[in-house]
């Protein structure tokens, strides 16, 4: 009997009754301003929410956002601005430590500052190696909760995805919160005018 | 409203006058109360030590001691838990809704919820820290537990709103454990200790005079702690506030 | 006295430390307060994370299918592994077939509970650890002191004598960012050499045969960037039904655990990038048989988020190393009691059954009341404490009867006339350092009231 048999006969045999599936007995909480608690919180896990201008290009808020980054890597046609285009890379190994890497994001989460991404970059090291990350998301796209956010199209098809909260974080030496454990020190969600 | 005192153990034996405060409170509120006599244990210390079943002849004793009560009424959150929680499983013929389990209170719960009187003409001029004890917080919701997001409630409190002069306060890490735990702190006497010494440390930083609470054992720990460091501060069961004289 | 007695006597000793360690958890458990202040149905989520995770435990293999039956149309590869044994065969049978020695890890407690770690060194292989708090233990040889924060009991002089050794920091230089980014340093080589990558799994989602990995490093994620092989463990348990379940417990997992309102990283591996591979190992390692045990079935629905560690008083007085198992607090008490009640019945007396555990757990797992249950049930496996199993049975015998209750007090009375040195000794269970007797008082309650109604 292979291990699967094994371990499935255990389970049927578990003498456990059958459960239903539950239903909630909450309305999930809903903000009255989305994009400012989005904001709030995203300041709160380190990060920072930016507002583009009408006027303003991406170039402009990226520049605005990170005046001394020198190499930055991105496949955004309209970023002028780009030093590598990191699809053209063949081993992602070289993505890491590039001062800025400006990537898409789908929508913010309010309730905990999170930007969901799904991969649409050749390699997603680009999002966890590069030193500082800008994430433009659509505008008036923040949803509450992420009881909404899980239902989103955008959560629907994906290979690799990630809601990103902030920079990269850890508190692992007395609890002294430091950023860029292992990813990016510092995360900029720009939302589109 | 007739109603059978019942004195757990350790005040019988040691704070006695926590029983006589019960008994003059419940009298004052207009109970009749009777105290049926030569009580002993509830059975609590062994199930906690993982003898719950030593305490079967305990608890038969108990049912029979209090069945021609419709209230049983004592002034020990614990052991009125325990009553509540072990004797369905301890009970030879338990019978939902019959035995002793179903009719008994906490002194302060029962004041609270029940009696529900509009005064107490009690006077108590002194700063006092509440003890609010894990059995009396997370199993009888006798003030709303810090780890839940529910609203903000304490019988203790409500009562002692009626008590006159009285000033409350309450630690910080409010219903933190104060480490007493029956033959925890025996077993684990380090750590028990550690523990109550922080807990009364918390309590006299309220600048109270007094510790009190609705559980005994909790007081009898830190008053232990507190005699042995010379700390300035006491400990008081609270229906000795709630009886107190005007 | 039980180990965990003794071990905790040895942390107490450090009061100063001691004193450190409470704090600091005490104040990841207000964190996790504010957090949960935020979220007005808070009590309701718990709820349905509790039943959301028993509705799974009781189709516990229709999702497992489920989820493999997606997993591998979503070209993972699924294996099944009956225990620690067969994990770790499988583990480094992918090894070999893929060649090379360097493995990159994120935190698994999986990992931890099968021996993964030292069972690939001895085969040659460079295991190494990720996460920052993982990494530091692995270099002081030590095990991991909690859950979610493993150096937690470790100071930063010591992490700054450590990293001099192994990173050559600055001596005398124990600032924590300044150690964390030397970490940063040391191992970005380790990520990029990596031959394997390895993680564990916080969700395995049935519905799209997707792995949810919460980090706030973004760790898990740096190391499956570069490797070609990626291997993922989980235990059975692990499986949800559906996204709908998994904003349930992301909405939990972070506010409980560390007080942040997420995790940074909430990723979902759900197709392997081109080129690679995703490997998954569903792990029973004795979870089939926690599932038919009614009494303590509800372990099975731990989030793994450290909460009832950080709440619980003993824990924080005591520190993880005082504990036998591999886990320590409310929750390693009673995984403990599961894997060998034998091997792990020395933990069951770390709890004053205070039963905050209960109150905070994002699953509303019972856990105070089973170690209560598993108090119960020592007896019956022949592991009662004999001391303590006398002295219960004398306080059964002198309260059995009201003779000997009330004769017992008039007998204790008169002991406390003996000399101080006498009662607090180490044969008087109430005494301990620190705790002074309580006095007997002149008349019982009893005795008083046969003479009042007496005299009435």
């Amino acid at each position: 009997m292979s291990s699967k048999d094994e371990i499935l006969k255990k389970l049927s045999a578990d003498g456990m009754p059958e459960y239903p599936y539950p239903v909630p007995d909450f309305t999930p909480q809903r903000f009255d301003d989305p994009a400012a608690t989005f904001a709030e919180r995203l300041e709160a896990a380190g990060g920072r929410a930016v507002r583009m201008a009408p006027d303003e290009t991406l170039d402009d808020v990226v520049r605005r956002c990170y005046p001394d980054a020198r190499t930055i890597a991105s496949t955004m046609p309209e970023l002028g601005i780009a030093t590598l285009d990191p699809d053209a890379v063949e081993d992602p190994r070289e993505l890491v430590d590039v001062d800025l890497g400006v990537v898409t994001g789908a929508f913010g989460v309010a309730e905990n500052g999170a930007v969901w991404i799904a991969q649409d970059i050749r390699h997603k090291a680009l999002y966890f190696g590069a030193t500082a990350l800008v994430i433009v998301i659509p505008k008036d796209a923040i949803v509450d909760t992420m009881h909404e956010a899980v239902m989103r199209p955008e959560v629907d098809d994906f290979g690799y995805g990630c809601f990103m909260s902030g920079p990269s974080k850890t508190a692992d030496i007395e609890q002294a919160l430091v950023f860029g454990a292992h990813g990016p020190m510092s995360v900029t969600v720009v939302i589109r005018a | 409203m007739k109603v059978g005192l019942f004195i757990p153990c350790y005040i019988n034996a040691v704070y006695p006058e926590v029983g006589r405060a019960s008994y003059e409170l419940l009298r004052k509120v207009g109970c009749e109360v009777e105290y049926p006599l030569d009580q002993t244990c509830c059975g609590q210390p062994m199930a906690n030590a993982g003898f719950e079943k030593d305490a079967k002849a305990l608890a038969e004793r108990m049912d029979a001691l209090f069945a021609k009560y419709d209230y049983v009424v004592g002034p020990s959150a614990s052991c009125v838990v325990f009553v509540r929680e072990g004797y369905p499983r301890l009970l030879d013929n338990y019978k939902e809704h019959a035995c002793v389990d179903a009719r008994i209170w906490e002194i302060c719960e029962f004041l609270h919820d029940v009696v529900k009187p509009a005064r107490l003409d009690a006077r108590f001029p002194h700063r006092v820290s509440l003890h609010n004890s894990c059995h009396g917080v997370r199993k009888m919701d006798l003030s709303s537990p810090s780890e839940m997001n529910v609203p903000l409630h304490s019988k203790l409190r409500d009562l002692l709103a009626l008590v006159e002069g009285v000033e409350v306060a309450e630690p910080e890490r409010r219903d933190e454990c104060c480490g007493f735990g029956g033959m925890f702190s025996v077993e684990e006497n380090a750590v028990s200790v550690a523990m109550g010494r922080a807990k009364v440390q918390r309590h006299i930083a309220t600048g109270a005079e007094y510790i009190t609470g609705a559980d005994s054992s909790c007081l009898m720990h830190m008053q232990g702690i507190i005699d042995r460091e010379k700390l300035p501060v006491k400990t008081l069961h609270i229906v000795e506030i709630l009886n107190s004289k005007l | 006295m039980s180990t965990h007695s003794k071990a905790a006597k040895r942390f107490v000793a450090d009061a100063e430390r001691m004193a450190w360690h409470d704090k600091a958890l005490y104040a990841v458990r207000e964190k996790r307060d504010r957090m949960m202040m935020t979220v007005p149905e808070w009590e309701g989520l718990r709820r349905l994370s509790s039943e959301i995770k028993r509705h799974t435990l009781s189709r516990l293999g229709h999702y497992l299918c489920e989820f493999e039956r997606n997993a591998t149309a979503n070209g993972m590869v699924v294996h099944w592994a009956k225990d620690a044994a067969e994990m770790n065969a499988t583990v480094w049978e992918l090894v070999r077939e893929h060649g090379g020695t360097n493995l990159i890890k994120s935190k698994s407690m999986l990992s931890e509970e099968c021996g993964l770690t030292p069972y690939l060194e001895e085969r040659g292989v460079d295991a190494v650890e990720s996460d920052l708090g993982e990494r530091i233990m692995q270099l002081l040889h030590r095990p991991p002191s909690h859950i979610v924060l493993p150096a937690i009991a470790v100071r930063r002089e010591e992490v700054g004598t450590l990293f001099e050794r192994e990173m050559h920091t600055e001596p005398g230089n124990s600032d924590p960012t300044y150690l964390t980014h030397a970490a940063r340093k040391a191992l970005r080589p380790k990520f990029l050499d990596a031959d394997i990558s390895m993680t564990g799994v916080n969700f395995a989602v049935a519905s799209t045969g997707a792995l949810a990995v919460c980090t706030n490093e973004g760790n898990a994620d740096l190391g499956t960037s570069f490797a070609d092989l990626h291997i993922a463990i989980m235990g059975i348990e692990k499986v949800i039904p559906d996204m709908a379940a998994l904003a349930v417990f992301t909405r939990l997992l972070a506010r409980s655990g560390t007080g942040q309102p997420v995790t940074s990283y909430t990723s979902l591996y759900r197709r392997p990038a081109p080129g690679k591979q995703i490997h998954v190992i569903l792990v029973d390692n004795g979870r089939s048989e926690w599932l038919a045990d009614a009494a303590h079935r509800n372990m099975l629905k731990c989030l793994r988020c450290g909460a009832c560690l950080n709440t619980c008083p003993v824990y924080r007085r005591s520190g993880g190393s005082t504990y036998s198992y591999f886990i320590p607090g409310p929750l390693g008490i009673n995984l403990g009691m599961l894997r060998s009640p034998k091997l792990y019945h020395g933990n069951v007396s770390a709890c004053s059954l205070c039963y905050s555990c209960s109150d905070v757990c994002p699953a509303q797992i019972d856990l105070g009341e089973q170690i209560y249950m598993w108090r119960q049930q020592l007896d019956g496996l022949h592991l009662a404490d004999p001391v303590k199993k006398l002295s219960v049975k004398g306080m059964d015998f002198i309260m059995g009867g009201r003779r000997r209750f009330y004769g017992g007090i008039a007998l204790a009375r008169a002991a406390e006339k003996l000399p101080r040195f006498v009662l607090e000794n180490g044969l008087n269970p109430w005494s301990a350092p620190g705790r002074a007797m309580p006095p007997f008082a002149p008349k019982t309650f009893n005795g008083w009231w046969k003479k009042t109604k007496k005299d009435e």
